[in-house]
């Protein structure tokens, strides 16, 4: 006990230390659904949550929180639900919402299409701002919608959400083709041509082996943590976190707290059952639902995830797949709890210094944060550069391909 | 001068220096004898073209311009030389072509050497002078709601996929500046639309996607909000937000009262991409007088497309509507409109993209300037760019992007 003071001092000075860092070498973060909880709360009325003022009230992020957590770039999500038709229409339009705050805040963010964007941005002091679309039903099936996206600006795309897709298992549903079809392997090498990474976060294992078996340019999990950490499908096993040193890829570990802390999950899954158990669908909100919902945390008080917890899952990827494979995907305003420390876009460098309490060194948390975000984007622009002086773009069909 | 080859062509006839610069070599002797004999032909021609205007469907000289060849065949392969050397100078901007939709259903095309396939292709735009068209983006009528706006953004790509196929023929535009860029470079400047009013999918966050993508001209017709009844309030909001953006709003196949109404909110020159004079051929698409009169008050731009369902069988017929329209919106506000690969059936001799010198040698015949054609072709597309262009600049610097919805404007 006697080394608590001594450990606060020492968090005082980590912190100063790590917010120094997150100066030179700020996070690239790449997962924030700031779109979407616009698109909800407004419907993209951005007067009514000017980010360029304090949004603490309704939103994880706004532009002096991003400053504060030391945030140097961002892929914001163009998400949209994949259970009701219009996906291609709604994804359009968290595209414009993500354009329109470009040019509302100009001297905030800078629009990113490129690792070379990425740099100019951090040395302008600007958070660059880059698009990912999650989930492969924003593409409708089609290969011209994929290129059109990436024509918009859009640069990874998640191969599902929560539910399966005709061409590829999500980790959250149940097995179907059994992870990537032909046509979804014709995605995969579409967005290899056109420089899109591959974001194998939110897909089934089997998804995850096929992508990583189909692609040729590094992939990404923009906000998945380890499985062998925590067991949750939505985690990364171990043996596909072993191959990313092959594939140049990034896991970009996630702080969504019932995927992180093993007694969350085990919590959520009791909430789920006791819902269900009253009738309702288990992420049904409506008043009387959310009434039952209340009832049981007052009975079991939910487990509380911390920077500890996500600084585990950290130090085990790093065991398995090595310090040049590890990113950030915090994936604020896309979940309704965050751990503690970790409360929204300001709370980054508070796990930067835990990690330097760990024993990480200067020259891998600036890996961490920003370097190997950047390197994959660019080992995706050299891929497609190479592609596309050789092949012609692909008009494939899901009918041609699967039957 | 100590050019050898120059000496050498030099020395073939002296009568070479009369010859129009294109005139081949071979022929440019007989030129020199021939020319004069068709010359009093046509002056002829246009007196009795202003002194009664039935005389113009007779003489077999005027009804097919190519009915020249025989006299001068041999200095002047096709008898339109004069036009061929104006458009040279003067290329056509052309309002509309069916192409996108065509090549949807073409396993493989290349239009670079030629494909027989289509009416368009780049050999035959050269030969028909052709330096700008806008490359439709209309859907089959069967595509509405959400899938209007997925098979918009394939259109598009297509679009891209065949421009970046074609880069010596072809050069995406965005701009006056850009397309003048394009001519200049020997490229022919595809400008990205109309699309339909579908396209939008009722959003104005989708025409400002759209827009990033490079979509340039909207059809207000076929949504709820540009039906019959005219321009609903989101119609309204529609049109300005096209205004900030630069995208042009198409009136061809509009109703009368969205016409009226886009007339009188745009800020920008309004287009009609393929609209001749009802006044002589009824066809929904065309507009009656008094629209035209309106039209041309705006400063608009009425683009008279060359088929023959909306002005007639003959080239004639086609220069009819644009002397009706030119006379009635003036010769700022008159355009030309292929509307090739549209399914449309053509005027006889106008078949393809390569028969504008014929219709260009018809209006020469018919006397108009060289200030009116040079409009016509081209002049007249330019302003309407370049105007949009300006519009938008000053309307962003007053107006912030639009979120209205048109739940909560038409309810």
């Amino acid at each position: 006990m006697s080394k608590a003071g001594e450990t606060g001092e020492m968090n005082m000075t980590y912190l100063e230390e790590a917010r120094e860092l997150l100066r030179e070498f700020p996070v690239a973060d790449g997962h924030n659904d700031l779109p979407w909880a616009l698109r909800e709360q407004v419907r993209y009325d951005l007067d009514a949550r000017d980010i360029a003022t304090d949004q603490s009230a309704y939103l994880h992020t706004d532009l002096a929180r991003l400053r504060a957590g030391g945030v140097g770039a961002q892929f914001w999500s163009v998400y949209v639900p994949s259970d009701r038709p219009g996906a291609v229409p709604a994804t359009l339009e968290q595209i414009d919402c993500v354009r329109q705050l470009i040019d509302r805040y100009p001297a905030a963010l800078r629009a990113a299409l490129t690792a070379a964007d990425m740099e100019a941005a951090r040395a302008e002091g600007r958070v660059a701002s880059l698009m990912g679309a999650e989930g492969g039903h924003s593409i409708d099936n089609s290969l011209a919608t994929l290129r059109a996206l990436y024509a918009l600006g859009v640069r990874y795309m998640t191969l599902t959400h929560n539910d399966n897709i005709a061409w590829a298992d999500s980790a959250t549903d149940d097995p179907a083709v059994g992870g990537l079809s032909a046509f979804g392997r014709a995605v995969v090498r579409e967005m290899n041509r056109e420089g899109m990474l591959v974001d194998l976060s939110h897909v089934a294992a089997t998804t995850m082996r096929d992508g990583l078996a189909t692609s040729v340019a590094p992939v990404i999990f923009s906000h998945s943590s380890s499985r062998a950490v925590c067991d949750h499908p939505r985690n990364i096993p171990d043996d596909v976190l072993e191959r990313l040193p092959a594939n140049g890829g990034v896991a970009m570990v996630t702080f969504v707290p019932k995927f992180v802390l093993q007694a969350a999950v085990d919590w959520t899954a009791a909430a789920d059952e006791n819902m269900r158990a009253h009738g309702f669908h288990h992420l049904d909100t409506t008043p009387e639902a959310m009434a039952i919902h209340r009832a049981f945390e007052e009975r079991n008080p939910r487990p509380v995830a911390t920077v500890s917890t996500v600084a585990d899952h950290l130090d085990h990827m790093r065991e398995v797949a090595g310090i040049d494979h590890l990113g950030i995907g915090g994936d604020y305003d896309g979940t309704a709890f965050t751990p503690d420390g970790l409360d929204d876009v300001s709370g980054y460098p508070n796990l930067i210094a835990e990690l330097l309490d760990r024993g990480w060194s200067r020259t891998d948390l600036t890996k961490l944060t920003w370097q190997n975000a950047v390197r994959v984007l660019g080992a995706a622009e050299d891929v497609a550069r190479d592609l596309r002086s050789r092949t012609a773009p692909s008009n494939a069909t899901l009918e041609q391909l699967d039957g | 001068m100590a050019d050898l080859q120059d000496e050498l062509e030099a020395t073939a006839e002296a009568g070479a220096l009369d010859a129009p610069p294109r005139a081949e070599t071979a022929e440019v002797t007989r030129d020199g004898t021939k020319a004069p004999p068709a010359a009093p032909e046509r002056l002829e021609d246009l007196e009795n073209l202003e002194g009664q205007e039935e005389d113009l469907e007779d003489p077999d000289g005027l009804e097919d311009p190519d009915g020249l060849e025989d006299p001068d065949g041999l200095e002047d392969p096709d008898g339109l030389g004069e036009a061929h050397e104006f458009l040279a100078a003067h290329p056509v901007a052309d309002g509309y072509s069916g192409l996108p939709w065509v090549l949807r259903h073409f396993p493989s095309y290349d239009l670079e050497l030629g494909e027989g396939g289509v009416d368009t292709d780049v050999p035959r735009m050269r030969k028909g002078h052709i330096g700008a068209l806008f490359w439709s983006l209309h859907l089959s009528d069967r595509l509405t709601g959400e899938r209007a706006v997925g098979a918009t953004l394939e259109q598009l790509d297509l679009v891209r996929t065949v421009v970046h196929a074609h880069p010596e023929g072809l050069r995406l535009v965005h701009s006056a500046g850009e397309t003048t860029d394009a001519r200049n470079c020997g490229r022919i400047g595809i400008l990205l639309g109309p699309a339909g009013a579908p396209s939008l999918g009722d959003s104005l966050g989708i025409l400002r996607a759209l827009h990033a993508l490079g979509l340039k001209a909207v059809t207000l017709a076929g949504a709820s909000w540009a039906g019959e009844a005219g321009l609903s309030r989101f119609g309204e909001e529609v049109v300005r937000e096209m205004n900030r953006l630069g995208v042009l709003a198409d009136v061809s196949g509009a109703s009368e009262s969205t016409v009226r109404r886009a007339l009188a909110v745009s800020r920008a020159p309004v287009l009609c991409t393929r609209s001749a004079a009802a006044a002589l051929r009824p066809h929904p698409v065309n507009l009656p007088d008094d629209l035209l009169a309106v039209l041309g008050e705006a400063h608009g731009l009425c683009m008279v497309p060359l088929t023959a369902e909306q002005t007639g069988p003959s080239i004639r017929d086609v220069a009819d509507h644009l002397d009706h329209v030119r006379a009635i919106v003036g010769p700022e506000c008159v355009g030309l409109s292929g509307t090739y690969d549209s399914g449309a059936a053509h005027p006889q001799n106008l078949a393809d993209a390569s028969c504008y010198p014929r219709l260009v040698a018809e209006l020469m015949h018919r006397g108009w300037s060289q200030d009116d054609l040079a409009l016509l072709t081209w002049g007249n597309v330019q302003r309407v760019l370049r105007t949009a262009d300006f519009t938008a600049r000053a309307a962003q610097d007053r107006r912030e992007a639009s979120t209205a919805k048109i739940g909560d404007l038409d309810g």
